[in-house]
């Protein structure tokens, strides 16, 4: 080795100098079959700060890991190289081994010589040359790392969940006999959701209420649930593991506590108002609870209605239970983790308090014809506890029905009102149908539909069953429905899509599959807890296929309905579902958090000076506070670090750990040194174009060796300066590497972001006269390395296309233009400034 | 639609991938959207009197049965009132499609005699329906000049309007239409 032992005193002396060793690995003959392992180890020396460099049959066994620990201790090391694999395959291995030589983890760096380089080019002396610069590109960014410590937050083991609808009572009952204290709050006067109004349950026709009323009950006397009913919330504060919540509760002017739920106030109360509950088909008293199995079963006086005769007082008598000078009360109370729960609602569905106002008029006469009603007021009319007592009327005379109409997708796939399926209509109205039918077996039945779905267990039996029982289906989403303004019996017009012919049926009930939306006050919540809405208005899942549960934010996660519509073993499955995701941070007294967060300079943000606040609009993850007057602050427990911030600041006033500026720089410019013309500099995302480009390599698909990657986590994070930099050296082609939209990226809408950042530089390029074959934005997903290939391929033929020299007039023509900004941020290094003035 | 009691299987050759997308770049930009609902049939004024489904028009042209579609005088029976294009839960534009594919129905040659008759008019007088008798005697009554001030007035800008027609390739279009007509 060409370095001597260095004395201990020595060490303090060159303190800033680092010290580096590469370990170059032979990986058999997967790396050294293809590579001159020697010239490479030759390379390694010459490089600036390398005082070891040593090579290995297979680094990652044993014996190759003893080695990196002895050339540590043996040569005071403070950074490694490794060059071998790809750090998505063997990073955390290496971590772990330079940490046991008492090094930090993050002063060690992977160049990809192998899935980059030996598996995909040929034996030459270009991909020598790729080789090489790989891990010049790992040792200069190893030179800049920095020792970084994981974050550690504690972790209140309480949890909470908002809806106490069954999805929601099922995430509190998993969570409290986990034994973690759970407030299960809810917005009405009692928990049950939608299934406490329903009458039976598909496909078993179970009794709704009958199998949700034991868990109501349950979660009611569980000791770890406190239920907070009739409550709203606030204003939530914080973090995962250290949420702080406030909640309102509003004014029962009835003593929780004191009430038995015996009811002798309600039986005496002179005054009645519509149930909203009961779909106002039904009435309620002033001082009542809006359904027997009320949990809790606490009365509620509806202060709009009460006419103060202070009856209920009186019955009431020494129990003492009614406060008429009750006020809201705000309590703030502690958790863990959030669980969401609040669930869906109808189209056309009435809320309480709402009974004032006018019947909302919609879709095929709803809220005109008296027979028309909505699929749930269907449901109250044939529950046996509803306000008919199970006899499902007409609303004009109080007859039975003999001929009842089914319309489904009502608002549904309707790109006019919701775009979506709104997943369970199909069964509940086949499910009402036959209930129905059971009901009066002389009612004939008409189902118009545009498709019938049925993809649940049991469900397409349940259907057969429907067919069975001589429903008439018709294929046709029906255009109009009119009255017979005598019989109040309505016509209902379509066409048999598989006859083609029109068709008008005449039918005298006729009931809506009207659609599910989201639960009135989602957007309003969403706000408070920092999460987002997809498309279709429903909480935004962190992931669509592998954290379809969790949040962008770490410790809030998503329970049934409110993520999209579901129908009950679905909401209870998610509810289970989230209370576990819930408990993998509740189980832990504390939680980790990577240190490769985003940074502000408070010297340098500008927020301090003006209202700015870039960084707090592109973060995806709600991480970024800028109040007014102070430096934006960033909240390492909500930070992913991916870099958009980063990037997006237009002050350069945000530093991602790991993946610096100076970092990224130090790598374009080592990617450049040589040749820069001839080469495309690919800034790839980790997750889906870094993946695929290792993809290629596992896949042995060959292009040419002159393409040069640097890996940061999201494409968010690549900056313009970046791009200017790479085309002022003069570099061929510059990619961007990201994950497909609209859904696959793994910071949400860090590519959405990097997207448009990109749209708009390319018209910079073009102004400076850069070929715009030249820059390439391409969505690569991990499992695309065929991809990958072809499209350096493609973009090498571009490049011989253009020509070098034409290359080189471009960049020299375009350089004045694209350094610019470069040179009015500093970013320049000094002796280049000097030239380029020359 | 017809009354044969044989109907026949469409064949690979019927089906032309392409056409769609000549459907789509033409501006009917959601046609592919399209799940069969049937609200533009049953909309339709003119579907109520006569064969004309303008759902089975859309499935046809999505299938790709260019030949059958564009030869189809079902194309014609369109009023384009738009209310189909008004009502479609999927915001097709129902009505664009179809004339989208008249026009390329004529540049394939297939064209209704009446509206050949019509362009030729067009082509012979500058107005497809021209000022006849009639229409002069009732001009006569409500006291408006007999001869209107357009071609029928001008006689020399009729040949820029014949100009026009044959730099634009008008007349062209019928001429093919009478050497070989596909109908």
């Amino acid at each position: 080795m060409k370095d001597k032992q260095p004395e201990e005193d020595e060490i303090k002396l060159v303190g800033d100098k680092p010290r580096i060793g590469v370990f170059l690995c032979h990986c058999g003959s997967n790396i050294a079959g293809t590579l001159d392992i020697d010239e490479l180890e030759e390379y390694a020396k010459s490089l600036d700060s390398v005082v070891y460099v040593k090579q290995n049959r297979y680094t990652c066994a044993d014996p190759g890991q003893e080695e990196i620990r002895q050339g540590i201790k043996d040569y005071k090391l403070d950074k490694v190289v490794v060059a071998a694999c790809s750090p998505r395959m063997h990073e955390p291995t290496f971590r772990v081994t330079v940490s046991e030589a008492g090094m930090n983890p993050f002063n060690f760096i992977m160049a990809n010589i192998r899935e980059h380089c030996s598996w995909c080019h040929e034996e030459s002396g270009d991909s020598l040359q790729k080789a090489k610069e790989i891990i010049k590109m790992a040792v200069v960014k190893a030179a800049l790392t920095v020792p970084l410590q994981k974050f550690e937050v504690p972790v209140t083991d309480k949890a909470m969940v908002i809806g106490g609808g069954v999805s929601g009572i099922h995430a509190a009952l998993d969570l409290a006999n986990m034994g973690y204290k759970t407030y299960l709050v809810e917005r009405d006067e009692s928990i049950g959701g939608h299934m406490a109004q329903l009458d039976k349950t598909f496909p078993t026709l179970d009794c709704s209420i009958c199998i949700e009323g034991p868990k109501m009950v349950e979660a009611g006397r569980h000791p770890n649930i406190e239920i907070i009913s009739f409550a709203d919330i606030v204003h939530v504060d914080g973090y995962v593991g250290n949420f702080t919540v406030t909640i309102r509760k509003k004014p029962r002017y009835v003593i929780q506590d004191d009430c038995t739920g015996c009811g002798e106030c309600s039986d005496v109360c002179p005054v009645e108002y519509p149930n909203a509950w009961e779909q106002n088909l039904g009435t309620r008293k002033a001082i009542s609870v809006p359904f027997p199995q009320a949990v809790p079963l606490v009365y509620t006086i509806n202060r709009d209605h009460c006419i103060e005769c202070y009856k209920c007082v009186d019955v009431c008598g020494e129990r003492q239970a009614i406060d008429f000078e009750q006020e809201p009360e705000e309590i703030e109370v502690e958790v863990g983790t959030i669980t969401v729960a609040t669930g869906f609602h109808t189209l056309y569905e009435p809320v309480r308090g709402g009974e004032f106002e006018a019947a909302q008029e919609g879709y095929y006469g709803y809220g005109r014809f008296e027979n028309v009603v909505t699929a749930l007021e269907a449901e109250r009319l044939i529950c046996a506890g509803g306000p008919t007592g199970g006899e499902v009327i007409r609303r004009s005379d109080g007859k039975h029905p003999k001929r009842v109409g089914f319309i489904l997708c009502v608002g549904s796939r309707d790109v006019n009102k919701y775009e979506y399926c709104s997943n369970f209509c199909c069964m509940y109205s086949l499910k009402n149908a036959i209930l129905v039918k059971e009901h009066e077996p002389d009612t004939e039945i008409f189902i118009w539909y545009i498709d019938i779905r049925t993809p649940g267990k049991g469900y397409e039996d349940f259907y057969t069953r429907a067919r069975e029982a001589g429903f008439t289906f018709i294929k046709g989403r029906p255009y109009e429905v009119i009255e017979d303004s005598e019989t109040k019996n309505l016509i209902v017009r379509s066409e048999d899509v598989l006859i083609g012919r029109d068709i008008e049926v005449e039918v005298d009930l006729l009931i809506l599959a009207t659609a599910g939306e989201p639960s009135f006050g989602t957007g309003e919540l969403g706000g408070k807890l920092h999460i987002t809405r997809s498309g279709d208005g429903f909480f935004m899942e962190a992931h669509p296929k592998l954290k379809p549960l969790d949040t962008p934010v770490d410790g809030i996660t998503l329970s049934g309905a409110c993520q999209g519509l579901k129908d009950i073993p679905y909401s209870v499955s998610a509810g289970s579902g989230a209370a576990s995701r819930a408990a993998t941070i509740l189980s832990k007294d504390t939680v980790e958090i990577e240190p490769i967060v985003a940074v502000v300079d408070p010297d340098k943000c500008k927020n301090v000076d003006r209202d700015c606040g870039v960084c707090v609009d592109k973060c995806p993850f709600v991480a970024i506070t800028a109040v007014e007057g102070k430096a934006a602050a960033v909240n390492v427990a909500n930070c992913h670090g991916c870099g958009t911030c980063v990037a997006s600041c237009p002050h350069d006033a945000i530093e991602q750990m790991h993946f610096t500026d100076p970092m990224i720089f130090s790598q374009i410019r080592a990617a450049l040194e040589n040749k820069p013309e001839e080469k495309i500099l690919v800034f790839a995302c980790n997750w889906c174009c870094y993946g695929g480009s290792d993809l290629a390599g596992t896949s042995r698909f060959t292009y040419p060796p002159n393409s040069r990657i640097i890996r940061v986590m999201c494409s968010g994070r690549v900056d313009t300066d970046f791009v200017a930099e790479a085309y002022r050296l003069g570099a061929g082609a510059v990619m961007v590497g990201a994950c497909h939209r609209p859904t696959d990226c793994h910071y949400i809408t860090g590519n959405h972001i990097a997207y448009e950042r990109f749209q708009r530089y390319r018209k910079v390029l073009e102004g400076a006269g850069i070929s715009p074959e030249r820059f390439l934005w391409k969505e690569i997903s991990a499992a695309e390395g065929l991809i990958f290939a072809k499209t350096m391929k493609e973009l090498n033929q571009k490049l011989n296309d253009i020509g070098i020299d034409r290359i080189k007039e471009e960049n020299e023509k375009g350089r004045k233009r694209i350094s610019a900004p470069l040179k009015r941020k500093g970013l320049i290094p000094v002796i280049e400034i000097a030239e380029e003035d020359e | 639609m017809n009354d044969s009691i044989s109907r026949e299987t469409i064949e690979n050759e019927s089906i032309d991938p392409d056409f769609v997308e000549r459907i789509v770049e033409a501006g009917a930009d959601r046609i592919r959207t399209c799940i069969q609902c049937g609200t533009c049939s049953s909309v339709c004024p003119s579907g109520r009197r006569t064969a004309f489904r303008t759902r089975e028009l859309m499935r046809k042209a999505l299938l790709g049965l260019k030949e059958e579609v564009l030869s189809s005088p079902d194309l014609w029976l369109c009023a384009t009132c738009l209310t189909c294009l008004e009502r479609c839960p999927r915001q097709i534009k129902v009505t664009d499609a179809i004339v989208i594919m008249r026009n390329m129905a004529v540049k394939e040659g297939f064209m209704l005699p009446q509206h050949r008759k019509v362009s030729k008019k067009l082509l012979q007088t500058g107005h497809a329906v021209p000022l006849d008798e009639a229409n002069q005697e009732m001009r006569k009554e409500l006291e408006i000049p007999e001869i209107p001030p357009t071609v029928h007035a001008h006689e020399d800008a009729l040949d820029d309007v014949k100009e026009i027609m044959k730099r634009t390739g008008f007349d062209k279009l019928i001429q093919e239409e009478e050497g070989g007509e596909k109908e």
